[in-house]
């Protein structure tokens, strides 16, 4: 039993972490809650779906299609509707809450409120530690890799990096020695979208495909990056397996209240900010007032 | 300008309802989820039954021929309660409806059972299994009394379906592999309608010569069962004895095949009815098998002709919400039994009414639900095989095939 | 700071005259709550009265949310909390205890005040985001615990066959739409006071709000508190309304549906959730009568509220307020649009 705890809680936890780094950096550059960010998600796995099955293109081609038309989308979305409220914090909430609900309808509109299965990439399991693990939880968890080193490298060893770090860090600052504040945000809600959109890909195949998908993951990657530090991607990763073992624990231990677990793991959360109000990682108030 | 646009839309919709006052046709409303497979269900099979009516000449009323004249009436159940009774009230204070047919959702339609027990419209309802609706109608007859379950039989009915099938299943196990005591995980939606089921699982199977290893509750709207599955691997279980009616229905039928997971899948999986199934569980969910009520098989001397009638306007195979398709039948009979579309003459016809309808053989006891029988009300058991449902229980009825295990 | 006069109630011509007729934004609520006072006597139809009452309710549950997160800050994602509180409450004791509604319906509001306090005092100590997606946990961690008490909860069915308030719909109607105005304008009373004050500044600054001396601790719990009172009642009057309540009212989309609303009308107002609920919740209503429509209801429910946002990012109500009112850049009240100096104290206005 310990081997399947272990092994399930990783492979959830990546499968978490992967949908949680996007929503973290946008939320550390730009302050923006963007509820939207797993509608881009949805609209991934729909496109994927649309070109593999429809359109029947390859695999490699319609991965490609997908991540490019979501990231495009995400920026005509920012120029759009984001942008223009930028400055009213409360509208920017209730635009990024109608873009979800605008994703949900349109796609309940052109696909009907029918279940989809994306195929896996890769086909087939294997056994680890006696526990049957699928080639496609596995690339989930290759890709949370280079997903991370990518983004790690991306801030901390190119001029853009610099300039999402240093916006983050003071916005205003930032804007006074010259940066195009603008364009950095621009830039990140295309780099968290695009994350969104990966993820959508890879992840897509391992649940359902429908209208309402974008719900569920909003709630556990609020619930991980609040535990992790909002805007923190460390904390964001540690959270996300924080999460992935609870989850696995509470099916393990009590397994007639395995619907439980979306309450335990935020049960969780609510325990550790209340220890730790700004999150395991977060950037304490004090400095952000 | 906000206001006056709302005002002069109320007015055109005011205006509209009065024009459709002079009515001359027998209006149904239809309330359904539209914009998902259980509503449109409901409508294509109540379509089928209009058009089949009013080309014969339409309903006879005391020798006057009256036309069906079907209303839409979306609920948005699965989204929003308020809609649903909004929905409820709408078609029947606006649209003037008759009857009302439909619902899916047992918490909304629990809520429109009550508006359409205050107008006295006689309400048939075509997808929810709750106990508690027909429970009503025993408890306080004067009121609930215009309530009749069309589609499927009350839950508990359901469990008898369900162990019937498994015993046969667990014959065949034994058979197979030459075990005393086949090994079953129950695997329940955490629900109301599953909480009886799961009971008496655990109660009878034990008698039935069966060893239950485990029970395990994920959320009905779950999207991964990953650790719940792996942990049933571990107990070491032939049968996973499911008993779910949301989406997880499909995660679990396509994890399982990714696993290659030696036991196999019987119980209620609502997604597995549905034809959309083998693709929305990427055809991975090979030997996945399901209590089901259509198939290309003579439950009744109408099925087969319903079921092709449907798969060629439709392009897919019904779902049990297509039972509206008999609801409407029902209806024309009794109405053309009593002579009258009074619901209060109507309800003691409804009553006594033996019908043979498309998936089943209806009839009604005290509290207006479905008096089960195997052959007439207790459905079939489908199995899918290599992206084909193929129906396999009960055994006297013409057209079964095998039920077949996963490879050891 | 508004000016109140104190006035004798024999002189309530005055009193119209002086406080509701002076400004035009007073004029439309008075007109909006004379409109719906005597709408039963131009129609009857239920359908129509259902939708009032219906907005009326989430109008209550609105302009609570707005105490809370207009006002004081806390930005709310779980608001849906309190009013299933309240509905479960008031629906429980009178399902099983066989209580009264009127009696009951005030015990729930009452829970829910409780499950506010106690959400409020984890909540003391975030901020921010952290609190909006902390508070937005709370509801589905009652559904949780809801799902593993079925004897009790009713699962996902919830509970049933709990009595209505009165059986008449216009009976109803006056009920919700009355407890509408009470309670709207308690909360634009408090919103106005010193309290209101208060939560305001906290808002904008708390650690001065705390340096000035000011308990901020028992402010924020007070918000908390009435806020959940004020959902948990609206709650209550769903649940006698529809009926049946049940885990559908914990949702995430409607805490969402209450911060559409709030932010839609304009918050830190009251009366613009009001206006939001007013607006949004029939117009939808609308469209679904119209048979094309009905099914992209939703989708044009989101992108109307997208193009307003965009053109009034304040919400309608202050958008509409500013296009009739100025404010008196001396004294700072407000006054008719078309004045040439301030009706107090005769400053030109422009």
């Amino acid at each position: 039993m310990l081997q399947d705890i272990l092994v399930t809680g990783l492979v959830n936890g990546g499968v978490y972490a992967l949908l949680a780094i996007g929503f973290s950096l946008i939320f550390g550059v730009a302050r923006i809650v963007n509820i939207a960010h797993t509608g881009f998600y949805m609209v991934s796995a729909y496109l994927l779906y649309t070109l593999l099955n429809l359109a029947r293109l390859n695999f490699f081609l319609s991965f490609l299609l997908a991540v490019a038309a979501v990231t495009l989308l995400s920026v005509i979305c920012y120029k759009l509707v984001i942008e223009p409220v930028r400055q009213h914090e409360a509208a920017v909430l209730i635009a990024t809450i109608a873009l979800g609900l605008i994703f949900q309808e349109s796609l309940l509109r052109i696909f009907g409120g029918h279940f989809r299965g994306n195929p896996a990439i890769l086909e087939g399991a294997v056994e680890i530690a006696g526990v049957s693990v699928s080639y496609q939880q596995l690339l989930t968890l290759a890709v949370v890799a280079v997903v991370l080193i990518a983004t790690w490298l991306l801030l901390h060893h190119t001029r853009l990096g610099l300039a999402i770090r240093a916006t983050a860090n003071d916005l205003e600052v930032a804007n006074l020695m010259g940066m195009n504040v603008h364009r950095v945000a621009m830039l990140t809600v295309a780099i968290s979208a695009m994350l969104a959109a990966v993820a959508g890909a890879v992840v897509a195949p391992l649940i359902v495909v429908d209208p309402f998908m974008w719900l569920s993951p909003l709630i556990t990657v609020l619930a991980v990056v609040v535990l992790g530090g909002l805007g923190s991607i460390k904390g964001s990763m540690i959270g996300a397996f924080i999460i992935g073992y609870a989850e696995v624990l509470t099916v393990f231990l009590v397994p007639t209240g395995a619907f439980l677990k979306g309450a335990v793991s935020l049960s969780i959360m609510v325990i550790v900010l209340l220890l730790r109000p700004e999150g395991l990682f977060g950037v304490a108030f004090e400095e952000e007032r | 300008m906000k206001l006056k646009m709302l005002v002069g839309v109320v007015m055109l919709a005011l205006g509209l309802a009065m024009a459709a006052e002079a009515q001359q046709a027998i209006k149904i409303a239809i309330l359904g989820p539209m914009s998902f497979v259980q509503g449109e269900n409901h409508w294509a099979g109540a379509e089928m039954a209009r058009d089949e009516i009013n080309k014969a000449g339409g309903i006879n009323v005391g020798g006057k021929r009256m036309q069906v004249e079907l209303v839409r009436g979306d609920t948005n159940e699965i989204q929003s309660v308020p809609d649903a009774t909004n929905a409820i009230e709408r078609v029947i204070t606006r649209d003037k409806v008759d009857f009302l047919i439909g619902g899916f959702r047992s918490e909304a339609v629990l809520a429109m059972q009550e508006v359409a027990m205050d107008y006295k419209k006689i309400f048939l309802g075509a997808g929810a299994a709750h106990s508690k609706l027909g429970l009503n109608v025993e408890q306080n007859y004067d009121r609930y009394k215009y309530w009749f379950r069309a589609t499927p039989v009350k839950d508990t009915d359901l469990v008898r379906s369900l162990f019937a099938v498994l015993g046969s299943i667990g014959q065949q196990i034994r058979t197979d592999l030459k075990t005393e005591a086949p090994k079953v995980a129950i695997l329940a939606e955490k629900a109301v309608w599953t909480e009886a089921l799961v009971g008496a699982a655990q109660k009878n199977l034990p008698a039935m010569k069966m060893e239950v290893v485990g029970t395990w509750q994920p959320s009905a709207v779950a999207t991964d069962v990953t650790a719940e599955l792996s942990a049933i691997e571990r107990s070491g279980a032939d049968i996973v004895f499911t008993m779910l009616s949301g989406p997880v229905g499909i995660v679990v039928g396509r994890q399982m095949g990714e696993r290659k997971m030696k036991a196999v899948a019987w119980g209620i999986n609502v997604e597995a009815q549905k034809d959309e199934f083998w693709q929305a569980a990427a055809a991975k969910a090979q030997f996945v098998s399901t209590l089901d009520t259509f198939a290309e098989v003579e439950i009744t001397p109408k099925t087969v002709p319903f079921v092709r009638a449907f798969k060629a306007r439709y392009g897919k195979s019904p779902t049990y919400n297509a039972a509206t398709y008999d609801a409407i039948m029902i209806l024309k009979a009794a109405i053309e039994q009593a002579g009258t579309t009074d619901a209060d003459k109507l309800v003691p016809v409804l009553e006594k009414i033996e019908h043979v309808g498309t998936g089943a053989s209806q009839s009604w006891d005290k509290r207006h639900d479905l008096v089960w029988a195997v052959g007439k009300t207790a459905g079939i058991a489908v199995q899918w095989q290599d992206g084909k449902k193929v129906p396999f229980w009960p055994p006297q009825v013409k057209g079964m095939q095998p039920f077949k295990m996963p490879q050891r | 700071m508004r000016r109140y006069t104190v006035v004798p109630a024999r002189r309530l011509g005055f009193l119209v005259r002086k406080e509701i007729l002076v400004l035009p934004s007073r004029t439309l609520v008075g007109v909006f709550s004379l409109g719906l006072i005597l709408l039963p006597w131009f129609s009857n139809d239920p359908y129509l009265l259902r939708v009032v009452i219906l907005s009326s309710i989430f109008a209550i549950y609105a302009a609570s949310w707005d105490l809370l997160a207009g006002y004081s800050g806390q930005v709310s994602f779980g608001h849906a909390l309190f009013f299933g509180v309240g509905g479960y409450g008031s629906a429980l004791l009178n399902y099983h205890l066989g209580w009264t509604p009127w009696l009951t319906i005030v015990i729930g509001a009452g829970v829910a005040m409780v499950a506010g306090f106690l959400v409020g005092i984890p909540c003391l100590r975030l901020r921010g985001s952290y609190l909006s997606l902390a508070t937005l946990a709370f509801p589905l961690i009652l559904t949780g615990l809801l799902f593993t008490i079925p004897e009790l909860s009713g699962g996902e069915l919830g509970i049933s066959g709990i009595r209505p308030l009165v059986r008449s719909r216009v009976g109803y109607y006056y009920i919700a739409v009355g407890a509408m105005l009470a309670v709207c304008f308690a909360l634009w009373k408090i919103g106005n006071s010193n309290t209101g004050l208060i939560l305001h500044a906290i808002r904008e600054d708390e650690v001065a709000v705390r340096a000035s001396g000011i308990n901020t601790v028992r402010y924020r719990l007070l918000a908390f508190s009435l806020s959940a009172l004020g959902a948990g009642f609206a709650g209550a009057l769903f649940a006698h309304f529809i009926r049946v309540i049940g885990p559908s009212t914990l949702e995430v989309a409607l805490s969402f549906q209450a911060v559409i609303w709030g932010i839609f009308g304009g918050v830190a107002s009251i009366y613009g959730p009001v206006a939001g609920v007013f607006v949004l919740y029939p117009l939808t209503e609308a469209m679904s009568l119209v048979r094309e429509l009905s099914e992209y209801r939703l989708l044009i429910f989101a992108i109307v509220v997208l193009l307003v946002l965009l053109f009034m990012p304040e919400g309608v109500a202050p958008w509409v307020r500013d296009k009739l009112e100025i404010r008196c850049p001396r004294c700072k009240v407000r006054n008719v649009v078309t004045r040439a100096t301030c009706h107090i104290c005769e400053a030109p206005l422009r």
